[in-house]
C-alpha cells in the first residue's frame, strides 16, 4: 500500500483489498464447509452413502454454520452493549443461565418438546443477561477486566445452583453430556430448530448501526437520538435467543464469541457494520475447523467440539494478543 | 491379587486384627464360664477367613449389623433377607430394592459423589461391604469405623468379570452361611453363560453401546462398563475394535461410525432407563431402533438389537448378568 502515490488510489486499493479479502475469507470458509460435508466415518461411495449424506452430513454442517455464526455474532453484540472486549455468552453468564433454564424445564416440564425447552432456556438466558447488565450498571469501577470478572462470577453462582439442583435430582451425570458442546447427535430431525438463530443473525445485520451507536455509551447514544434502552433490550434478547437455542441443541461453545470478534477487530479495526460478515465467516470457519479436527483425531470416535474449541480458541487468542502487543 | 497397594492391605489387616482379638477374647470368656461347652462341637467358629480385594480378612460370621455400599451385593442380600443398617440410597434407584431404599431404619449414605460417611458410623456396623463406586472412600471408611470389618469384594480391574462375580457371591455365601444358595446362583449363571456361548455362531459381529441424555456412546469390548465383559466371556467378534478412553461411560461415537461398522448385533445399555433422566429422556429404542441413519444396519434391519434391563446400570450383579446371558442366548438362538 505504501508504494501507491496518488491520493485517491489508496482508498480504491483498500476497498478492493477489503472486498477481495472478504471474498478470500468466504472461499476459505466455504472450503471448510465443503470439507465438513465429506469428512466422516461412513464411506459415501458405499451403498447407502447417499442417504447418509442427507441424514448426517448435511444437517451437521448446517448446524455448524448456524451455531458458529450465531455465537460469534452474539459475542460481538454483547461486546458492544457492555463496551468491553472480553464479554461473550460464556463470560457474561448467559450460557449458564440458559443451562439452568434447560435443566428446570426438564425437571418441571418433563413431557414438553424441544421448542418449549428452547423458549425456557432463552428466557432464562435473557433474565440472566439483564441481571448482568443491571449489576454492571451499579459497578463503579468498570475497567477492562472487572466487567468480565463480574460476568464470570455471576455465571459461577448460577452454575453452582444448576449443579446443586442436578445433584438433588440425580441429573448430575446428564449435565456433563448435555452441555459439552458436541455435534455428534446432530442428525436430520434434530437440528432444525437451529434455523431460529439464522433469523437472529439477520436481525443483527439490520440493527448493526444502532448497535454501533449504543456501543458509544448511553449518553452519546441518547444525544444522537437513539432509544438506548430499547436497543439494549432488543440486543440482549437476540443474544439470549442465540445462546438459548445453541445450548439446547449443541451445548456450550466456549470462546467462540470472544475469539472471533476480537481477532476481526485486531486485524481490521472497529467498524461493526463492515466487521459483521467477517465475524460471521470467522465463527463458521473456526467451529467447522474444530469439529472436523474432532472428527478426524480419534476416528471412528469423536472428540466434542467444545473441548477442541477451548484449547484451540484459547491458545490462538493468546498468541494473537501477544503478537499484536509486541508489534505495538 | 498382588497388585494391591500394600498400605491398603496393611490397613485392612490392622482393622481386622483388633476385631479378631476382641472376638477371641469374647470366645475365651464364654469358654471360661462354661468349660464343658468348649469341648463340644456345637461351638462353631465365630469368624470366617476370606480373601477380599486387599488381602486376607477375618470376617464375623453371620454379621448382624451390615452396611453395604457395593451395588453388586444388594440383590443377593435382599434375596437372603439380610437386613442393612445403612446403604447408599442415592445410587440404588427406586423400587429395585424397596426393603432397603424405602425403609426409614436403613440410614442413607447418599451417593459416592456426595457421600454421608457419618451415617455409616452412626449405624454402628459389624461389617461394611464397601468398594466399587465407593472404592475411593475405602481409607476413610476404614479409619472412621475401627470396630467394624471392612471388606471390598467388587470385581477387580483387569480380572475376568465372570470369575469375579462368582468369587463375590461365593464370599457372600461364606459370610452369611448361605453357601448352598450361593452355589445355586453360580450354577444358574454358568448355565446361562454356557447357553449363550452355545447359541453364538462364532462369526457374527457385535457392538456394545450405552445411551444417555440423547447421546450414544461406545462401550469397548472387555473393558466397557456392563457390556464389555460379555465379549471375552462369550468370545464375541467385535464390530468395532478400539480401546476405550472412558470405560465407565463410553466414548462419544456418531451414528455414522455404527452404520459404517454394520454390526450383526447391537447390545445396548440405556443408562437413563434406571429412573434417572425421565425428563428429556430419549430411550435407546428411539435413538438406535428408530434412527434413520441406522435403518440399513444388519442389527437394526433384522431386529437383532438386545436392550439390557434398564436397571442393569444400577445392579450389575451376578443375577443381572445371568438374566442378560439368558436374554442373549434366547436372541442368538432365535436368529
Amino acid at each position: 500500500m505504501t508504494t501507491l502515490t496518488t491520493a485517491p488510489a489508496p482508498t480504491a486499493a483498500r476497498t478492493w483489498q477489503r472486498s477481495g479479502g472478504l471474498l478470500a475469507a468466504a472461499l476459505l470458509t466455504l472450503a471448510l464447509v465443503v470439507t465438513s460435508l465429506f469428512v466422516g466415518v461412513y464411506d459415501l461411495g458405499a451403498q447407502g452413502g447417499d442417504a447418509m449424506f442427507w441424514i448426517t452430513r448435511v444437517p451437521r454442517t448446517l448446524a455448524l454454520v448456524l451455531a458458529g455464526s450465531a455465537m460469534a455474532v452474539s459475542g460481538l453484540v454483547l461486546q458492544q452493549l457492555t463496551q468491553n472486549r472480553f464479554v461473550e455468552a460464556t463470560t457474561a453468564g448467559t450460557s449458564e443461565w440458559a443451562a439452568l433454564g434447560l435443566l428446570l424445564s426438564v425437571i418441571l416440564l418433563p413431557t414438553v418438546g424441544l421448542a418449549t425447552r428452547m423458549v425456557v432456556a432463552s428466557a432464562a438466558a435473557f433474565v440472566g443477561t439483564m441481571v448482568f447488565l443491571v449489576v454492571l450498571r451499579r459497578v463503579q469501577v468498570r475497567t477492562t477486566l472487572v466487567v468480565p470478572v463480574v460476568g464470570l462470577m455471576l455465571g459461577a453462582v448460577v452454575s453452582a445452583l444448576t449443579t446443586l439442583i442436578a445433584v438433588r435430582t440425580n441429573y448430575l451425570q446428564l449435565l456433563g453430556t448435555w452441555f459439552m458442546g458436541s455435534f455428534t447427535t446432530v442428525v436430520r430431525g434434530q437440528y432444525e430448530v437451529l434455523w431460529v438463530v439464522a433469523a437472529v443473525c439477520v436481525a443483527i445485520f439490520v440493527l448493526a448501526d444502532r448497535l454501533t451507536v449504543a456501543g458509544l455509551g448511553r449518553d452519546v447514544a441518547t444525544n444522537l437520538g437513539l432509544s438506548y434502552d430499547r436497543v439494549l433490550l432488543v440486543g440482549t434478547a437476540m443474544v439470549a435467543v442465540a445462546s438459548g437455542v445453541t445450548t439446547v441443541v449443541v451445548g456450550f461453545l466456549p470462546f467462540l464469541g470472544l475469539v472471533v470478534p476480537n481477532v476481526v477487530s485486531l486485524l481490521r479495526g472497529d467498524d461493526l457494520r463492515s466487521n459483521l460478515p467477517w465475524v460471521c465467516l470467522g465463527g463458521v470457519a473456526l467451529v467447522t475447523a474444530c469439529d472436523i479436527l474432532g472428527r478426524v483425531v480419534r476416528m471412528p470416535f469423536e472428540i466434542p467440539v467444545g473441548m477442541i474449541l477451548g484449547v484451540v480458541g484459547a491458545a490462538g487468542f493468546l498468541l494473537l494478543v501477544l503478537r499484536v502487543r509486541r508489534r505495538g | 491379587m498382588f497388585s494391591r497397594p500394600p498400605a491398603r492391605r496393611l490397613a485392612a489387616v490392622l482393622t481386622a486384627a483388633p476385631l479378631a482379638l476382641v472376638l477371641a477374647a469374647c470366645g475365651a470368656g464364654a469358654d471360661a464360664a462354661e468349660p464343658a461347652a468348649s469341648a463340644s462341637p456345637t461351638t462353631a467358629a465365630t469368624t470366617v477367613t476370606i480373601e477380599d480385594n486387599h488381602g486376607t480378612v477375618e470376617v464375623p460370621l453371620d454379621p448382624q449389623r451390615v452396611v453395604a455400599l457395593d451395588n453388586h451385593v444388594f440383590e443377593t442380600l435382599s434375596a437372603w433377607d439380610v437386613p442393612l443398617v445403612a446403604a447408599p440410597k442415592g445410587v440404588m434407584g427406586s423400587g429395585i430394592w424397596p426393603a432397603y431404599t424405602e425403609n426409614e431404619d436403613v440410614l442413607d449414605v447418599g451417593t459416592h459423589r456426595e457421600p454421608n460417611l457419618e451415617s455409616i458410623i452412626a449405624a454402628e456396623p459389624d461389617l461394611i461391604i464397601g468398594g466399587y463406586r465407593f472404592g475411593d472412600h475405602y481409607d476413610d471408611i476404614v479409619a472412621q469405623n475401627p470396630d467394624a470389618t471392612v471388606i471390598e469384594i467388587a470385581p477387580r480391574d483387569g480380572e475376568d468379570v465372570a470369575d469375579e462375580l462368582v468369587r463375590q457371591v461365593e464370599i457372600l455365601g461364606q459370610v452369611f452361611q448361605r453357601e448352598d444358595d450361593a452355589a445355586q446362583l453360580v450354577e444358574a449363571f454358568e448355565t446361562a453363560v454356557a447357553d449363550a456361548a452355545a447359541a453364538y455362531d462364532g462369526t457374527s459381529t457385535v457392538v456394545g453401546l450405552i445411551t444417555s441424555g440423547g447421546e450414544i456412546s461406545y462401550s469397548a469390548p472387555v473393558t466397557g462398563r456392563s457390556i464389555g465383559p460379555v465379549f471375552p466371556t462369550l468370545g464375541l467378534v467385535p464390530a468395532i475394535e478400539q480401546a476405550a478412553e472412558d470405560t465407565s461411560h463410553g466414548d462419544d461415537i456418531g451414528v455414522e461410525a455404527i452404520a459404517a461398522a454394520n454390526p450383526d448385533w447391537i447390545i445396548v445399555l440405556d443408562r437413563d432407563g434406571a429412573g434417572v433422566g425421565e425428563g428429556d429422556y430419549r430411550p435407546a429404542t428411539e435413538l438406535i431402533g428408530a434412527s434413520p441413519a441406522l435403518t440399513s444396519v444388519t442389527a437394526v434391519a433384522q431386529d437383532q438389537v438386545i436392550y439390557l434391563d434398564p436397571n442393569f446400570y444400577l445392579t450389575e450383579d451376578i443375577q443381572a448378568y445371568t438374566a442378560l446371558y439368558e436374554q442373549i442366548a434366547q436372541a442368538f438362538a432365535a436368529a
